[in-house]
């Protein structure tokens, strides 16, 4: 019911995704792993969880880093914080979704901590890298005891807290390709005040357009907070594929995106307020992705 | 306008390096030798009669030094008033509201008091709850409180004036409701409490407590203990805003395991259980009925409220007191009929918050008055303008306007909000939303009610001042040095401020209702003349002056006459202890006995000294795709008469009115239709961050009241009671719609918007 | 519960300390080295009452484990003063009405360190981001906004 303060376990430090493999299979079900702990420790705070045995993974130097491939695209170790992305150049200027949706997380104090890995792999529904990631066409790298593989970020939730990632897997890297040309994100996150808040919507919009500048020819529309996982919105894609991008067009997305969206009512806000918003911020992350394109023109 | 040398000039807070410095000790970081850690068990429903509550598996975990249960106490109820003592310092029959402590435990450390909770082994049988005003007022409802016969747990009704003639002459009428919703005080510091009893059985107890003399006179009460078997040694208060008056189960337990086990024992809560069990601003409904004549004079109003208080009545019967009796207050209004009930419910317990019910009143009040100026087709400015109380003005249930300063307030911030502009043209989804407000400075209640302040004069020339207001972050502290200088003709560093400790200090009465400056500022004035004629006496004799024509300045005492003719204040100060071998004390009170006590019954009677006017202008902006508002400027036009330190009085303003904005836009205590509270945690309880609130611009309106401490009227309470309508003013002006219930949040901005476009 | 051996260093001290492995830095600030200057309130990080530095950054000390702290420069707001002489954010904070009762501001005036050192010309609605994440209910966070603003121009003038 209320707050406690934490409850015992042992503390693992690993220093080697090798080595965090082998305490995930010596405590299999008795173990967490964390590197911030913003949400871990919360939860085990509330009694939610109550694992024995706890493997920090932020010693684990391969798993640190931003790393620009100019050939391919940007390898973000999972142990990156959200502060670190945040601070990052390249992230803004070529990765710009990803950097609005950090930008508005939690608080200061709370993106030094907290890392993407960490943000992913809570797989709330609302988790703000999410939407970003999945309509930057990023992907994860999961390692586990057979080796590794990669799944693209919209397939990675499988429910509210579920992910593909199994019990003894880690989560070690996200990875971007490079924007092609004349192409731009953005992501809008609603929140019910300005700063420390969950989003009560969040959309992120990618958009490609043709060398003109005129005709779209890729549209990708990720929603957070409205169904029970991240998901992508091919149906509103389409409203975009192909057409000029105005007003009316990304309103006319945003109207197919609410109504595939599936939010529930819950003490933050009501389906009918989250189903209308995902109309409005699909709209305006359109043409903000839009705006942003042509801005660089 | 006098020209002061420490008064009226924003000097340093006496405590402001020790805070910064992060060396100031709040009651939770506090340590004794052998202190032992408290915690509470609290209970999961919302109301239930305790059948059984095991403590044998707690008490034998080792490391556990006492486990208690509201059988550990005498079973003396305690209340505000002597018709309203229905409060227990832990529950014993029955459970009233979710999370209310049932158990508490003492132990060496945190971890184990933790362990121990969940070994206590508590029986309930569920009681159905009482949610709503109109749950509590259903005849089949269950009854809340066990000391009372009835949920209704106090009513006032008040007559001021000829209401019906009031209304025969009204060229318009106009009748709204009004609801308003359950909010949390939002302090950040959570409650803390370090009890220690010694072997006379005498109690010391360090709290977060606003109001030590209210703590002590219910503690020893319901402790069944004599007040003197009590000392309160004040630790500083991480802000109260009226949440900390009451003593609360964290007093009572750490006094009670201190009691039983011989060691002092600290409580200090996690903020969830602040959100979920403590102190929050009661659920209004309200209707008002307002006339005005087409030229928008007000003739008469009649309101009714409802206020939902849950399980106890606390400082509640003064809630429904205040709605309808400062409904006289900033409008001249000849004549008000007004009926408040307060109901219980198994809902978190009432008190009151910073601003007080004029909060409430005051958002119905001035929402109803735009809307019938619209009506009339009057401008927003020029019917308050018209309406503002002005010097000497008796209101209608008699009290006594001795100063206002409120029209011009009302012309400097619409002046500086740029009103005039804003009506010939605004930016989509734009407007500006106004409202006046006024707080009394400390009304009289009856009992103990004057306040105290001493001065002790230190070898080297130094005062060391104790005065009986509680700091808790306005200023008061420091207000009081700044006045005591003044009178002395010292520099502000030479007044020290003292330990608040009851041994030595006659504390307040209480710390609200906007009282400190006013009455602890006349008493540092009586105290600091006192210890004046005293040193005065010295020095004429030194000078061979009259007393009578000395002047204390710039550390001297001269003749007034002739000012080269001094000595040294500190010459004084060693004659009198070196030679005289008689060291001084100034002692002063003040207490106001030209105003009435408060009448319960009729709500008549001049209240107050010292009435605070605001204007407020708040500017908002409103997205009418998503229905979030945004507040882009507030300039608030506030006369406090003399301010004593602009930079913390403009401090007072902003403050009240970033925490309204929370009331008005983002908070509210949610609960499931069972009682349970939902949202008991800062992640899902919004107050304003800094995002969240706009630049705030203060116009100090200069006056002079005649019996306020340098002329200066208490400020801490009057921009909460002026931001709750200005910004549902705004709202109105920016999108044309009317949001009445509170809080005004963006889905019902976009219903009413829809609803607008359907008309 | 096994204890651990864990070496902090607070305010340029190097502290060796006995803790359980559960214990979150605040505690070990407040409970073992009687720093008692940064403020727990909501232990949740939705407060910033905690926050101190670590290496330069504003973190949630609620939310960091003390064992995780080590090897880190770890500043309260105990390390930001030496006796009389005060940092100028904390002269900024007195001189411009920036503190009332004094719990929030702690925490406020690490995150302003944490940012002024980054941003030493900062913007008001920059102000306004970095301390986001600290909850105040006294002053309406307008005086507050003032001395990190007038703070930012006494940081150059003493550099």
């Amino acid at each position: 019911m209320f707050i406690k303060r934490l409850p015992g376990f042992e503390h693992h430090a690993a220093t080697s995704i090798p080595g965090a493999l082998d305490l995930l299979a010596r405590y299999a079900e008795k173990a967490e792993v964390y590197a911030g702990g913003t949400d871990l420790l919360v939860a085990m705070k509330k009694r939610e969880k109550i694992p024995e045995h706890l493997i920090d993974l932020k010693g684990i130097a391969e798993m640190r880093g931003i790393h620009s491939d100019d050939q391919k695209g940007i390898h973000i170790g999972s142990l990156t914080t959200l502060a670190e992305l945040e601070g990052s150049t390249v992230v803004k200027e070529k990765f710009g979704a990803l950097w609005d949706a950090v930008h508005v997380m939690a608080s200061p104090q709370i993106r030094t901590l907290g890392t993407i890995g960490g943000n992913l792999c809570g797989a709330v529904p609302s988790a703000d890298t999410a939407p970003p990631l999945i309509a930057l066409g990023g992907s994860v790298k999961m390692v586990g005891p057979n080796g590794d593989r990669s799944v693209l970020v919209e397939n990675f939730f499988k429910g509210p807290k579920e992910s593909v990632l199994r019990k003894n897997e880690i989560l070690k890297e996200v990875f971007i390709p490079n924007p092609a040309e004349f192409t731009s994100g953005s992501y809008i996150k609603l929140m019910r005040r300005n700063a420390l808040d969950l989003a009560l919507v969040g959309v992120a919009a990618y958009l490609r357009l043709d060398s003109n500048g005129k005709i779209c020819k890729e549209a990708r529309i990720a929603l957070g907070a409205v169904a029970p996982t991240p998901i992508r919105v091919p149906q509103a894609e389409e409203v975009l594929t192909d057409r000029t991008i105005d007003i009316t067009r990304a309103g006319e997305a945003g109207r197919v995106a609410s109504q595939v969206c599936r939010p529930i009512t819950d003490i933050r806000s009501t389906l009918g307020y989250r189903c209308s918003m995902v109309e409005v911020l699909t709209k305006r992350a359109v043409i903000e992705a839009h705006r942003r394109i042509l801005s660089t023109r | 306008m006098e020209e002061y040398s420490v008064v009226g000039k924003s000097v340093e807070r006496t405590d402001g390096r020790v805070k910064v410095a992060g060396k100031a000790r709040y009651a939770g970081d506090l340590v004794a030798s052998g202190m032992l850690h408290g915690k509470i068990l609290r209970s999961p429903l919302a109301h239930a009669k305790i059948l059984s509550i095991d403590t044998s598996r707690a008490k034998a975990l080792p490391g556990v030094m006492a486990v208690i249960t509201g059988k550990d106490f005498p079973g003396i109820p305690f209340g505000t008033r002597p018709d309203t003592r229905d409060q227990l310092p832990m529950p014993i029959t029955k459970v009233h509201h979710f999370g209310e402590g049932v158990a508490a435990v003492a132990a060496t450390d945190e971890d184990t008091a933790e362990e121990a909770l969940d070994l206590i082994k508590v029986d309930y049988e569920e009681l159905p709850a009482v949610l709503t005003a109109a749950d509590a007022l259903n005849p089949d409802a269950p009854l809340v409180n066990e000391f009372m016969k009835s949920n209704i747990a106090y009513s006032s009704n008040f007559l001021f004036g000829d209401v019906e003639k009031g209304f025969k002459e009204a060229d318009h009428i106009r009748e709204e409701t009004f609801s308003s919703q359950r909010v949390t005080v939002g302090f950040i510091e959570p409650h803390a409490c370090l009890a220690e009893v010694d072997p006379t059985g005498r109690i010391l107890l360090q709290g977060s407590k606003q109001s030590p003399y209210i703590t002590w006179r219910h503690m020893c009460r319901a402790l069944d203990i004599p007040l003197s078997k009590m000392r309160i040694v004040n630790p500083f208060v991480g802000g109260a805003f009226s949440g900390k008056h009451d003593p609360f189960d964290v007093d009572f337990a750490a006094a009670k395991l201190a009691q039983i086990t011989g060691r002092p024992v600290k409580i200090v809560l996690n903020y969830d259980e602040v959100l979920a069990a403590y102190r929050q601003r009661n659920a209004m409904d309200a209707r008002l009925r307002i006339g005005v004549k087409r030229n928008g004079a007000i003739t008469a109003l009649k309101a009714e409220c409802v206020l939902e208080g849950g399980p106890i009545s606390g400082i509640g019967p003064f809630n429904i007191y205040y709605f309808g009796a400062f409904m006289n207050i900033p409008y001249k209004i000849p004549a008000i009929e007004y009926h408040g009930k307060l109901v219980y419910s198994n809902r978190a317990p009432c008190g009151t918050v910073r601003g007080q019910e004029i909060v409430l009143a005051q958002f119905a009040l001035d929402s109803l008055l735009h809307m019938v100026s619209e009506d009339i087709g009057m401008d927003q400015v020029e019917i308050r303008s018209i309406n503002a109380v002005t010097d000497k003005w008796r209101t209608a249930n008699g009290m006594m306007v001795d100063v206002s300063g409120l029209r011009e307030c009302i012309k400097r911030s619409a002046e500086k909000i740029g009103w005039k502009e804003s009506r010939k043209g605004r930016p989509e989804g734009r407007g500006i939303g106004f409202s006046c407000a006024s707080h009394p400075s400390g009304p009289r209640l009856g009992g103990h009610f004057g306040s105290s302040v001493m001065l002790k004069l230190v070898e080297d020339g130094k005062v060391v001042i104790t005065h009986g207001g509680t700091e808790i972050g306005q200023g008061a502290n420091t207000v009081f040095c700044q006045m005591a200088a003044e009178v002395l003709g010292l520099p502000f560093e030479d007044i020290i401020q003292g330990v608040s400790d009851s041994d030595t200090t006659i504390f307040d009465s209480g710390m609200f209702g906007d009282r400190c400056t006013y009455w602890d500022g006349n008493a540092t004035i009586a105290a600091a003349n006192d210890l004046k004629r005293q040193l005065a006496v010295i020095a004429a004799k030194e000078l061979g002056a009259n007393p009578e024509d000395l002047e204390f300045k710039n550390r001297r005492i001269f003749i007034k006459e002739t000012p080269e003719k001094g000595i040294d204040f500190l010459l004084a100060v060693r004659r009198t202890y070196y030679e005289r071998g008689e060291p001084l004390y100034g002692k002063g009170y003040w207490a106001a006995t030209d105003i009435d006590i408060v009448d319960w019954k009729t709500g008549k009677g001049n209240l107050a000294h010292g009435l605070d006017f605001i204007a407020t202008g708040i500017e908002v902006e409103v997205d009418k795709e998503t229905g979030k508002v945004t507040l882009i400027k507030g300039v608030h036009g506030d006369d406090a008469g003399q301010p004593i330190n602009p930079a913390m009085l403009e401090g007072q303003v902003n403050g009240g009115s970033a925490h309204m904005t929370g009331h008005a836009l983002l908070e509210e205590s949610l609960y499931d239709e069972k009682g349970l509270a939902l949202n008991y945690t800062w992640r899902d309880y919004k107050q304003p961050t800094s995002m969240d609130v706009p630049e705030y611009t203060v116009e100090h309106v200069h006056t002079h009241d005649p019996y306020g401490p340098f002329g200066a009227k208490g400020a801490g309470e009057a921009s909460s009671c002026s931001t709750l309508a200005a910004i549902a003013n705004g709202v109105y002006d920016a999108v044309g719609v009317r949001i009445k219930d509170l809080p005004i949040t963006p889905e019902k901005i976009l219903k009413a918007l829809a609803e607008k476009e359907r008309k | 519960m096994k204890h651990v051996e864990i070496t902090l260093r607070v305010n340029g001290i190097k502290y060796a300390v006995d803790v359980k492995p559960q214990r979150t830095l605040v505690e070990v600030l407040r409970e073992t080295l009687g720093l008692t200057g940064t403020k727990k309130s909501c232990n949740e990080g939705e407060c910033g009452a905690c926050t101190v530095l670590m290496d330069g950054k504003p973190v949630a000390s609620c939310l960091a484990l003390a064992i995780d702290a080590q090897g880190k420069e770890i500043l309260t707001i105990e390390g930001l003063s030496e006796g009389e002489n005060l940092h100028p954010i904390q002269e900024a904070f007195l001189k411009h009405g920036g503190i009332q009762c004094g719990f929030c501001t702690p925490g406020m005036v690490m995150s302003a360190k944490a940012f002024l050192d980054e941003h030493p010309k900062p913007t008001q609605t920059e102000v306004r981001q970095a301390i986001s994440g600290n909850l105040c209910r006294c002053t309406g966070y307008q005086q507050i906004v003032d001395s990190i603003m007038a703070g930012s121009k006494m940081m150059k003038r003493e550099s």
